[in-house]
């Protein structure tokens, strides 16, 4: 008698594959999506930044040294600095969900976030306020 | 036997863990810009390709461009008449307009007229002193002040919105009392929104979104799994963990949010937002922030602003008597107040 049956490998098999099938339902339903922030300066995307590795630090976009993002550890991102005179652009606060947006005008500067693998079904597709 | 069940129940599961793969499915596209309405706007699609999209976004683009125009209260431009031109003739002339501008005063007047004067584009006087003391508020906060309220009553004494004379026929408006100007910011944005998509579904397209400073309309319905579109509210408490008060669902209906966490300025270590409440021609105290959902985006913009400016009872009620209308509103200490249909449309 074989230690495991063809049949029990059928089984193990059929098993991991609707583990792996549940999982990733759950995170197509579920999951937190990983956010990218993109940044655009007069429409064009000029960067792009991965909020998951938990880098804080800050930094421009060589277009435009006036405006300074502020990435923090927590994955989210904000305008921190800017030389507009309203400043609604640092007023709009962090970002981290995706579907955020903030900008400002006057420097023709939009930040966004956006998923980082592929939209789920949780994902908003914008948040206003 | 055995082998064959195996086979079959993997096939099953591969199916299943792999949903839409093989389908014919549109792709989403998105885009943003900053020159119009002096504000960020967003249009997210799905369609069968990147031309079809681009096509989409110069006609929402091209048209908007053009209300921008017309509803512009600062700025001249060549061969029109637009919302300035008829603030500079007040009390010489009729002015003849495009019926887009005649639609829109219309829209805002009965929307004044059931909301009680809650939303009066004649309020230009009042507003232009906000506008010109937030301004200089903001290029000099040291020295920033508020508008004296003498100035502020003598200016509200030429917001009298039936001093706005609307010809239909002729296509002309006049203002008959020399001080005053029209003030469309409470309902150009939304106006206009709506215009564009209706013109957008005559050309045929089904599964797109708009969000024009915030005013957000939705036609048709993603265009994958016949899902709805899912609209986050922000939290007006910036500060906070929870970025989105709550997601709702929305096919073919607009929302707009009207807040005062971004657009005021800082006198004397308070802040003063931009929504003036006209019955003390100060910044309307009662809420941080007031969102709608109704089929017109004009209406709500309309709505946003009325509401902002009532009592909550007297919102509640009024919401209450709208058919396909919902409501939320943040109160000052953070509460929240909900018309009795809006969780219906939330995302669970």
């Amino acid at each position: 008698m074989k230690f495991i049956k063809k049949t029990d490998f059928f089984i193990l098999l059929a098993v991991l594959v609707l583990c792996a099938g549940g999982w990733l339902f759950y995170q197509q339903e579920y999951g937190t999506a990983a956010a990218v922030a993109q940044i655009y300066y007069k429409s064009e995307l000029v960067e792009t930044v991965d909020l998951t590795k938990g880098v804080d630090r800050r930094f421009s976009i060589p277009q435009n040294k006036n405006v300074v993002f502020h990435q923090f550890s927590d994955g989210s991102i904000c305008f921190e600095e800017s030389n507009c005179p309203d400043k609604i652009c640092i007023k709009a606060g962090r970002l981290r969900t995706v579907g955020q947006s903030a900008a400002c005008l006057p420097n023709q500067i939009i930040l966004k976030i956006v998923p980082k693998n592929g939209r789920n079904a949780n994902d908003p597709d914008l948040v206003i306020g | 036997m055995v082998k064959k069940a195996a086979a079959i129940l993997l096939i099953l599961l591969f199916a299943l863990s792999a949903p839409g793969c093989g389908k014919n499915e549109k792709t989403r596209y998105d885009a943003q810009f900053l020159q119009l309405f002096d504000t960020k706007s967003e249009l997210v699609a799905y369609m069968d390709s990147k031309e079809e999209f681009t096509d989409f976004s110069n006609l929402i683009y091209n048209n908007l461009k053009e209300y921008d125009h017309l509803y512009d209260i600062y700025n001249n431009y060549p061969g029109i008449n637009n919302l300035k031109t008829i603030n500079d003739n007040a009390g010489k002339k009729p002015v003849r307009v495009d019926k887009r501008i005649i639609g829109l005063l219309q829209l805002a007047r009965k929307e004044d007229e059931a909301t009680n004067g809650s939303c009066n584009v004649a309020f230009g006087a009042v507003l232009r002193l906000w506008h010109q003391y937030r301004e200089d508020g903001i290029n000099d906060p040291e020295h920033a002040q508020l508008p004296p309220m003498e100035e502020l009553k003598e200016a509200s004494k030429h917001t009298d919105i039936n001093q706005v004379i609307i010809d239909e026929k002729a296509s002309t408006v006049y203002l008959k009392d020399p001080e005053m100007s029209l003030d469309v910011g409470a309902v150009a944005k939304g106006y206009a929104t709506e215009q564009v998509a209706e013109l957008a579904e005559k050309a045929g397209y089904s599964s797109a979104l708009l969000s024009i400073g915030g005013n957000v309309r939705a036609i048709g319905e993603k265009g994958i799994h016949q899902e709805l579109w899912n609209v986050g509210i922000q939290n007006p408490d910036l500060g906070s963990e929870k970025t989105s008060l709550t997601t709702v669902l929305l096919r073919e209906q607009s929302l707009v949010t009207s807040g005062i966490y971004e657009r005021y300025y800082t006198v004397n270590g308070k802040n003063y937002h931009h929504i003036i409440d006209p019955k003390t021609l100060m910044p309307s105290a009662y809420y941080k922030s007031v969102s709608i959902i109704t089929r017109d985006s004009g209406v709500a913009d309309a709505l946003s602003t009325a509401l902002f400016n009532m009592p909550p009872a007297q919102g509640m009620t009024y919401i209450e008597s709208l058919s396909g209308t919902e409501a939320l509103w943040v109160m000052p200490d953070g509460r929240i107040q909900y018309s009795s249909h809006f969780h219906d449309l939330e995302k669970s």
